[in-house]
Parts: structure tokens; sequence; C-alpha cells
């Protein structure tokens, strides 16, 4: 096993050629230790909606792989990332999840620092030599933040590029998504956050594409959803589908409703806003949403989203963070949004039945969580190491995207094979090769 | 200290027979007899799970529902976490223990209705795993007369986590 270990970090992971991916890229901690400085610290990583901060001062405070950043509104109502660390001695600022704060003062020996992050004073300012320039000694910001479509993202690496260049095709579905009203999508309520003895990229991978696991996984929830909405006279039946995957290795699963589903059952825009929609999103991507039943996906590394009809008359828009702790667990946030112009009583819904579903007691959720942290548990130990994961359903379909794509990226049918997912583990192969 | 509570606590008998209920209850739920259990709701049950956002003191707590049922939400968690075919979460089952504790019974409006606070630890025990976990919380019910029994009309669990471990909830509070 120690052999294995300490070559991992210079080895590909992943080959393409055969369909596998060792274990230990799924459970080992210099593996781990390695994607927090090729990927977490380094690429562009979710960090916040911008309706959670709205206003001067308001802030959260969230984790970018093992970097504590408070992601704030200005004075001047630009949205910063600043390391949750105090130049002095390293103390957090902020110490909850959430607030609005009009300087952050350290509670340990009081250095002083303006919103922007800037810092104002270290109460001792008369001991400092004078050479020292406070101007140096503010808290350090992320040197690149970029705001798409109310998601605020940011990185450590000077160099990325711009974060729609990174986005790329899978832009196109995320407007869909997040901002297809003149106002864009509001967060409904603080993040519920729950940690679970699984790899990260186990929720990556299930967002991005594996429709191979819901027959299965969720025969519960899928069950009982048919009797109840036989009952109700609501019955929504999953027709065209396929996967989409762009060169930036995001991707997603769209499954449109079968053809003769008369409309009425599903829910195409809240009430009153078909008009906005129409206007914000242009023709091809109404289209693609009037008749979209789910569409889930991943953008890499850690940032899913997922909008899928949750009850007659409610969609819920969710968005993931698959929060990485170790090799072996991770913490996982889940937001629902809908468009700020929605009837409130039409948000207190979409909130409510999005996190019946997908929530920290989500009625999906709780078996998905059992099952990953069962696969991470079970693939950590030195004689499973050597049998690598099967990505096989892949090999078949991966150079053959189909023509008639209803949107950018590359195309995939039929939806369940694992196209997205090896994509998503060479873009993470060849990210850490490098 | 409690800020929901009302200014009228009810009589001894109504406290024993409220603190039997809620024995009772405890028990069915740590049996898994959810069909049982049901019965013991009202048709407009509302079932609330918060949990909570660490924010200054200075700037108050904020609690968020991590579970907010109505009676047909509420049995399809319970069919599904019930029937051994239609869950991987419980199946092998979690076992749980609870312990209900602190109660404070309030008469409510109408009078034979009462509003009961509790202390709620429930430990569980999932799988092999050499440690289990820990729900704590402050439970507010609303128990409606229904001739000689009570039943639970609103339940309101203010969880003491921020941060929700090992998976995720799939046991009823
Ligand atoms: S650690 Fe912050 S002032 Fe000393
Ligand atoms: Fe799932």
């Amino acid at each position: 096993m120690d052999d294995i270990v300490r070559s991992a970090p210079n080895r590909p992971w992943v080959d393409a050629a055969n369909g596998t991916v060792e274990r230990e890229a799924f459970v080992g901690e210099d593996v781990f230790r390695l994607e927090l400085d090729r990927i977490f610290h380094r690429l562009w990583i979710f960090v916040a909606h911008v309706s959670e901060i709205p206003g001067r001062g308001d802030y959260v405070v969230r984790t970018m792989g093992r970097v504590p950043v408070i992601a704030v509104r200005g004075s001047d109502g630009e949205v910063r990332v600043l390391l949750n660390s105090c130049r002095h001695r390293g103390t957090k600022l902020c110490r909850g999840e959430a607030g609005n704060a009009r300087h952050f003062v350290c509670p340990y020996h009081g250095w002083s620092y303006a919103i922007d992050g800037g810092l104002i004073t270290t109460s001792y300012d008369e001991h400092l030599p004078p050479d020292m320039d406070k101007a140096d000694w503010g808290l350090v910001p992320a040197p690149r933040v970029e705001i798409y479509k109310g998601l605020v993202f940011a990185a450590w690496d000077p160099g990325v590029p711009p974060l729609p260049d990174y986005l790329g095709d899978i832009a196109w579905y995320l407007d869909a998504l997040f901002w297809r009203t003149p106002e864009g999508m509001e967060v409904l309520a603080p993040p519920h956050r729950w940690r679970v003895r699984a790899n990260w990229k186990i929720g990556a991978l299930n967002f991005i594409g594996d429709s191979q696991h819901v027959r299965t996984t969720h025969a519960g929830p899928i069950a009982l959803d048919k009797v109840r909405s036989e009952r109700d006279g609501f019955y929504v039946q999953g027709g065209d589908s396929f996967q989409v995957v762009t060169d930036d290795g995001h991707g997603c699963t769209l499954t449109y409703l079968a053809p003769g589903m008369p409309e009425r059952n599903y829910l195409t825009h809240p009430p009153g806003l078909r008009d906005a929609y129409a206007d914000t999103l242009g023709p091809d991507r109404l289209a693609m949403l009037h008749h979209l039943r789910v569409m889930v996906g991943n953008v890499f590394p850690n940032f899913s989203f997922i909008e899928s009809q949750v009850a007659l008359g409610e969609k819920a828009v969710i968005v993931r963070q698959w929060q990485p702790l170790s090799g072996t667990e991770m913490e996982v946030l889940s937001w629902v949004l809908a468009e700020r112009e929605a009837a409130a009583e039409y948000k207190d819904r979409a909130l409510r039945h999005g996190f019946h579903n997908f929530g920290a007691a989500g009625v999906f959720e709780q078996d998905d969580l059992e099952l990953w942290a069962s696969a991470t548990q079970a693939s950590d130990n030195p004689i499973a190491r050597r049998f690598p994961y099967s990505f096989h359903s892949s090999l078949p379909f991966d150079d053959a995207p189909i023509d008639n794509a209803k949107g950018p990226g590359r195309s995939y049918k039929p939806s369940n094979t694992e196209v997205a997912q090896f994509a998503f583990m060479q873009r993470w192969d060849a990210a850490m090769q490098g | 200290m409690n800020e929901e509570r009302g200014p009228a606590p009810a009589s001894d008998v109504a406290f024993l027979e409220v603190q039997r209920f809620l024995n009772r209850e405890a028990a069915l739920l740590d049996r898994r007899d959810y069909m049982a259990w049901f019965d013991l709701l009202t048709e407009d049950i509302n079932y609330v799970v918060t949990a909570r956002v660490s924010r200054p003191a200075e700037s108050g707590p904020v609690d968020y529902a991590i579970v907010d049922e109505d009676t047909d939400t509420l049995r399809l968690r319970v069919l599904q976490i019930g029937d051994p075919r239609l869950t991987r979460a419980e199946n092998p089952p979690t076992q749980t223990r609870r312990f209900v504790s602190n109660l404070e019974v309030e008469d409510a409006d109408p009078p034979d209705d009462y509003v009961a606070h509790t202390n709620l630890l429930v430990y569980r025990q999932r799988g092999t795993a050499p440690d289990g976990d820990f729900y704590a919380g402050r439970r507010r019910d609303v128990l409606r007369r229904d001739g000689a029994s009570l039943r639970i009309a609103d339940r309101l669990v203010r969880l003491d986590h921020n941060v929700l471990f090992d998976g995720s909830l799939s046991v009823i509070l």
C-alpha cells in the first residue's frame, strides 16, 4: 500500500483507453493534498450567491478547499473574498457562518480591518516601525473574484482565465437556471449543511450524469411519487434524454418530457413569468426549458446544480457544493433558489419541496449519502485499492456525440451511460498532472 | 427561559397525561412503528425541524427549516423509511434511543389542548459504525384533545446543530 500511496501524485489515475479509474483517487490522502494544490487552491471555486449578501457589510463565511474565506459586500457595493485569518497571528475574523459587519475586528489583539479588507489599526500603531506600510497588511483578498449570473466564484491563482472562459459552453445551460427573468434568482434560505464520510468526487460524478443510479438508489421516492402523482392526476414521464459534456470537463444531463405529456402537468415557469422567461432567455433556451423535466449537472470541480419538478406546479433550483474535508469526508452545502419576481407563496412552496427531496433530510438525499459513504469506506483499504473502478459504459459512446444537439457542447445519447462522468474524471486527471 | 412559553402552566393531571403520551410516542418511534405513530398525528399536522446559523451574538441566531412537512409529505417520508424495499438509508435499520425530558406543559386554546416543551436527545446507531451520533434540540408540540386521547397537531424541533453529521437525517425526531 505504501508504494501505491507514495507514487500516487505522479501517476495518471485514469485509464482512458480501458475505462477505469484507480480507487486511490477516491480515498488517498496524498491525492487529496494534491487536489488542494492543483484544483481547490487554484481554479475557480463557487463561494456564494449574490442574494446571500445583498447589503453593505453583509458577509458569509465559506471554505475553498482548506482555505477559510469571508465573502463580503463592501461599502462600494463590490463583493470581495477575503482570507478569514488575521494578518497578525492568524485568528479568524468571523467565527460564525454569516452576519453583517461594519469592520472586521480581530478578537485576539484588536487589529481592525475595513470591510474591504484594508487594515485600519493594529491598536498599537505607535509601536510599529515607521517603514511598516499598513497598506500591505490588509486581509488577504482572493486575487480573482467574478460573478456569473449571480454566482460568485473566486480563485487563488491570479492566472486563471476569466470566469466566462472557464465556464465555456456550460454557461448556456447555467443561464437557463440562474438568469431567466430580468431580476435573476435568489437564495430562499441559508444553505443546508451536512457532513458525509465520502469522497467529494462521488457527489460531482453523481450530478454530472449518473442516470444509472436513479432506479436502484431512489426506488423509494420514485415508487411513492408515482402513487401520489397518479392520485393527484399529475404524472410526469421523462422522454428524450441526453448528456452534455463541454471541453472544460463541465457537464449536465437533460431529460425532456415524453411526447404527448400534457404541458399543464409540468410547470414551465412560475405563474405570471412566462413573458419574462421569453424576453430574458430567447427562443432556443425557452424551448428547452419548456420541455425540460430535469436538468442536473456539475461545473468542475465541485459546483453542482439540479432543477426538477418537485410537486404539482413547482420547480426548485438547487445548488450543491461538495466541499472536501479529507480524502474520505466532505461537507455538503445545499441551497434552494427561485426567481426573485416569483410570488412569496410560490417561493415558500419551492423551498419546502426543494429540501423535502434534496435537503439535509431529503428523501432522495438520504439514500445517496448512505451509499456514497459505504463506497468510500469499502474502498479505503489496501486490498480494495488494487482494483480500479469501472467506467466502462462510457467507452462505446465517447467518440460518438450526436449531431442534432439542442445546445452547445458535445451531446451524447443515451443519457444512461457514463460519458459525462468519465469526462469529469479525465478533466480531473489532467488538472492533477499539472 | 423559553420565549414561546405562555403564561399558563397546566395542571398536574394534565402534566402526567402529556408525559405519558410523549413517552409512548417516543417508544413507538424507537420501535419504528411508523403506522402507529402516524395515528397519533392530526390530519393537519405540521412537522418542522430546524437547524441553526451560527452568527455573532449581536446579530442574533437564525433558525432555518431542514424539514417542513404537512400530512401528505410526512406520510411519504414515513412510508419510505418504514418499508425496507423503499429505503437505503434505513435498511439495515438505524437504531435510535430517544430521551424526552425537561417537560413543561401549558394550557392552550381551546382549554383541553396543551403546548408541551421538551428537551430531546436522540442517540442513533447506524450499521456497524463503532460510534453513534446524537441529535439534540428543544421540541415544542401542540397537542390536541381527541376524545380520550391526545394528538400532535404541530411539532417544532429546534436542533442545536449547524452542520449535520454523518449523512442526512433519515429518522423522525
Ligand atoms: S491575531 Fe488578530 S490581532 Fe492578533
Ligand atoms: Fe441520487
